[in-house]
């Protein structure tokens, strides 16, 4: 048993000296001088900062040495400026003097020196806060002001200008939070003005030497301002005034503007504006005066205004070659262009011009055109009429137009060549658009003798936009599609002369060849030169017949079966054409041209075997 | 054609006159201090001129302030080592009053007789320092107008401070044995080269500091002489 209980003190012991090993002690850590401050720049205090005492008890000691001096002082004082301090009074405090000062931490296992610090008392001047602050509401001219007035810290001697010091206040309202600070500058009296009127305010000052630290904020001083101001009566009997002068003036404006009010609020209802319309013979009863007062003489009229009339009277002379165009311009990419699902407006454009056309055929023609140059004066007025942009006045008469002013200046170019007839009736029977007509030449030898000429008037200026040029033209596309070559031979020109009887309400163009007094087919005699003629140059791409004048060459018309209407044979073609709204839904005939049938000619619209017709 | 010549050139003579007569009055000389307060004469009181010094002493000190302050940035000259070489400024051997109480108790004529001498002992190296400035392109060119314009007003604060005394004596406040330490080879140190030695921080430092002193030597004499407003 006793053996046990040596054991276990044996066990205890070494445990408590385990255990004291485990808490070692180390000397101090390295103390550090956090501040030193003087309040009058008289005295000074300074502050430091104790490390870990490395478990022992640690003493600190500040050790100080003067300028220029080997010689090292202790602090006079630990205890006045409190824990951690030293105090320098006012025999130990030299001023522009440079101190140099450390602490030193030691307990028994070592000592620790803080860093030094150098200090001149001038530079670290920190007064206290100013005494004595008093605040009063006093009056001017019926306005109250707040008069702040202070003393310094009594410990700063001022009066003998050792110490200069500046002041700053700092004012606001009890239920605010942001502070209105005023300088004052070495005054020690302070005026603040623009008071809320029954307003609690709060002052507070501090101040600072020239060279130095500001002070903490002085104690609050807490003041109230009386109401000076009744706001609740004298405040709404002027709004009630102010508020009744406006009311006299708006009336006064409402009474001179009565009418123009009563004009916008409550607007007169519109009278009906039938021209002719007389309200008093309404009113008398007389149906006879009234309803004859309605006709108008001129009605309808005869004045070519409108677009209709327009197209009355167009001629058209399709003319191989020439054609010309005035913008040959980009629709001759490659090739023909099958595209007839582009859509595509077409507006103000010939034929060539489309991309959904014939633009080989536009080539080709263009070609045609190049070589054979034709400069002739119906020509001319052709293009000058094109310019003038404006309708003239048909002679529905006769039947015939003069030559009517294409509107529209690029003129498809189309040669018309007669040896690609197949591929242009390909083309034409594949074109939904198309109204590609293209007569035969006289001299083509053509195999199918199936031209087409199919033209659709353009559709595009219709009733939609009356303010655009009528776009009359129609265009007869000549040429041969796909064929580039220029014809070889076929220089003659062949035209066909077409005039446009008139339009009919469906918007028909009825067509018929000039030749139709010339009776027979064979041998049509020319046809009267002049300018009741006028040939189609072409057909544009987008459906427009191109006029021309010219001088005639043979003009044969090969009369073969009528069209559509049955009238007397021979050389009357008469198509029907239909202005639609869209091109898509143009409708057209087509008339094919018989083999040899006009081939001789210089390119008569004939009425032959209206064979394929091929929808817009 | 005449009549507008004549008229043109009587302008000119006006206005170059003019000219030349406001210049002579901008010139650096003052005008003459009016004694026994003759009539249309403006007349400075000693509050005034005491007024007008210490403006100047501060300004002297805000601009020396900078100064160093911009050193101490720009070069960082370790503290340790320059406390150990010591700041040795020439100006230590003048004896300055180091407290309140040692600077109140020393005689008005004595205060006023120090203040000269630091001014005056300044003089040259201030002057040296801003040709050392302006030469080794260290600073910008703020710096050196600084150090140019501390060196100018150094001398016009010595003016003025002259001037005080000056009409101190004519008051009878102090006696008139300042006036003659007014020659400013006499308040040199006789090893004058010292300064010379010294590095263009720790000129800063001392000037810095002597003009602190300058600044609040006169507020005290004037609060003592003058004691009436901002005392």
């Amino acid at each position: 048993m006793m053996k046990n209980v040596m054991e276990v003190l044996f066990l205890l012991m070494l445990l408590f000296t385990v255990h004291a090993k485990e808490k070692s002690y180390n000397p101090p850590e390295k103390p550090a001088l956090t501040r030193c401050r003087s309040p009058e720049k008289e005295t000074f205090t300074c502050w430091w900062e104790p490390g870990s005492d490395g478990g022992l008890p640690t003493t600190y000691a500040l050790y100080y040495r003067k300028e220029n001096s080997e010689t090292v002082y202790e602090c006079p004082d630990y205890h006045t400026a409190g824990e951690n301090s030293c105090f320098f009074n006012k025999n130990d405090t030299s001023i522009w003097v440079n101190y140099n000062i450390s602490v030193v931490a030691a307990n028994a296992l070592g000592r620790a020196f803080s860093d030094p610090v150098d200090i001149d008392v001038v530079y670290i001047v920190k007064p206290n806060p100013p005494e004595k602050l008093k605040v009063a509401v006093m009056e001017d001219k019926g306005w109250p002001f707040l008069r702040v007035s202070w003393e310094p810290p009594h410990k700063a001697d001022t009066r003998s200008g050792w110490i200069t010091l500046i002041y700053e206040l700092r004012v606001r309202l009890e239920e605010e939070d942001d502070w209105e600070m005023h300088l004052a500058g070495q005054q020690k009296m302070f005026n603040i003005f623009s008071l809320r009127s029954g307003g609690k305010y709060l002052v507070e000052v501090r101040c600072k030497p020239d060279h130095g630290f500001w002070s903490e904020w002085s104690s609050t001083s807490y003041i109230n301002v009386p109401d000076y101001f009744p706001r609740e009566k004298s405040m709404w009997i002027l709004v009630a005034a102010f508020s009744a002068f406006i009311f006299l003036i708006l009336t006064w404006l409402l009474h001179m503007n009565t009418h123009r009010l009563k004009h916008c609020i409550l607007p007169p209802v519109p009278g009906p504006k039938i021209k002719g319309f007389d309200k008093q013979l309404l009113k008398n009863g007389k149906s006879d005066e009234f309803f004859s007062a309605l006709v108008v003489p001129n009605f309808p009229e005869a004045s070519p205004s409108k677009y209709e009339d327009m197209l009355v009277v167009e001629f058209f002379e399709v003319k191989e070659q020439e054609l010309m165009l005035e913008e040959s311009n980009d629709l001759l990419d490659g090739g023909l262009k099958y595209e007839s699902s582009r859509s595509d407006s077409d507006s103000g454009r010939g034929s060539c011009d489309s991309h959904t056309l014939l633009l080989d055929k536009c080539r080709e023609a263009k070609e045609e055109r190049q070589t054979n140059r034709d400069g002739s004066l119906i020509e001319k007025q052709i293009r000058q009429k094109d310019r003038k942009e404006e309708a003239i006045s048909p002679d529905i008469s006769s039947g015939r137009v003069k030559t009517w002013p294409s509107l529209y200046s690029p003129l498809p170019q189309y040669g018309s060549n007669p040896l690609d007839k197949q591929s242009s009736l390909e083309m034409a029977k594949q074109h939904s658009l198309s109204i590609s007509s293209f007569l035969t030449q006289p001299g083509t030898k053509d195999a199918l003798g199936l031209s087409y000429m199919d033209f659709c008037l353009s559709n595009k200026q219709n009733h939609v936009h009356p303010q655009t040029q009528v776009q009359t033209r129609s265009n007869v596309n000549i040429s041969n599609i796909g064929h580039k070559h220029a014809p070889a031979g076929l220089h003659s020109p062949t035209t066909q002369y077409v005039e446009v009887q008139r339009v009919n309400k469906e918007d028909m163009v009825l067509l018929q060849p000039v030749l139709s007094r010339c009776g027979l087919i064979e041998d049509c005699p020319h046809l009267p030169k002049g300018e009741d003629y006028s040939k189609v140059k072409g057909v544009d791409y987008d459906n427009r017949l191109l006029l021309q004048r010219e001088g005639t060459g043979e003009d044969m018309c090969s009369g073969m079966d009528q069209e559509t209407n049955g009238e007397r044979g021979n050389c009357y073609t008469t198509s029907t054409v239909s202005i639609m709204q869209k091109p898509t839904a143009c409708i057209y005939t087509v008339m094919p041209i018989q083999e040899g049938m006009a081939l001789t000619l210089n390119g008569y619209v004939d009425t032959a075997n209206m064979g394929n017709l091929p929808s817009c | 054609m005449n009549g507008t010549f004549r008229s043109v050139s009587l302008v000119w003579v006006v206005l170059s006159g003019c000219l030349f007569f406001s210049s002579r009055r901008t010139s650096v000389c003052a005008a003459p201090i009016c004694t026994n307060g003759k009539a249309g004469c403006h007349v400075l009181s000693l509050a005034n001129l005491f007024d007008r010094v210490i403006q100047h002493s501060a300004r002297i000190h805000g601009i020396s302030s900078d100064l160093h302050s911009e050193f101490e940035q720009y070069f960082l000259p370790s503290k340790n080592q320059i406390g150990r070489v010591g700041r040795i400024c020439h100006t230590s051997t003048i004896i300055t009053p180091n407290g309140k109480e040692n600077a109140q108790r020393m005689a008005r004529g004595e205060l006023t007789e120090v203040i000269l001498k630091l001014l005056v002992a300044w003089r040259d190296p201030l002057w040296h320092f801003h040709q050392s400035m302006a030469h080794h392109h260290d600073f910008n060119n703020f710096s050196s107008n600084k150090a140019l314009e501390m060196n100018d007003m150094v001398h016009e604060l010595r003016q003025g401070v002259e001037k005080v005394a000056e009409k101190m004596q004519v008051q009878g406040i102090i006696s008139n044995s300042v006036s003659s330490l007014a020659s400013p080879e006499d308040l040199l140190p006789s090893d004058s080269v010292e300064w010379q030695l010294m590095k263009d921080y720790v000129l800063l430092y001392c000037f810095r500091r002597d003009s602190n002193k300058v600044q609040n030597y006169l507020k005290i004499l004037k609060c003592r002489i003058v004691p009436d407003h901002g005392c």
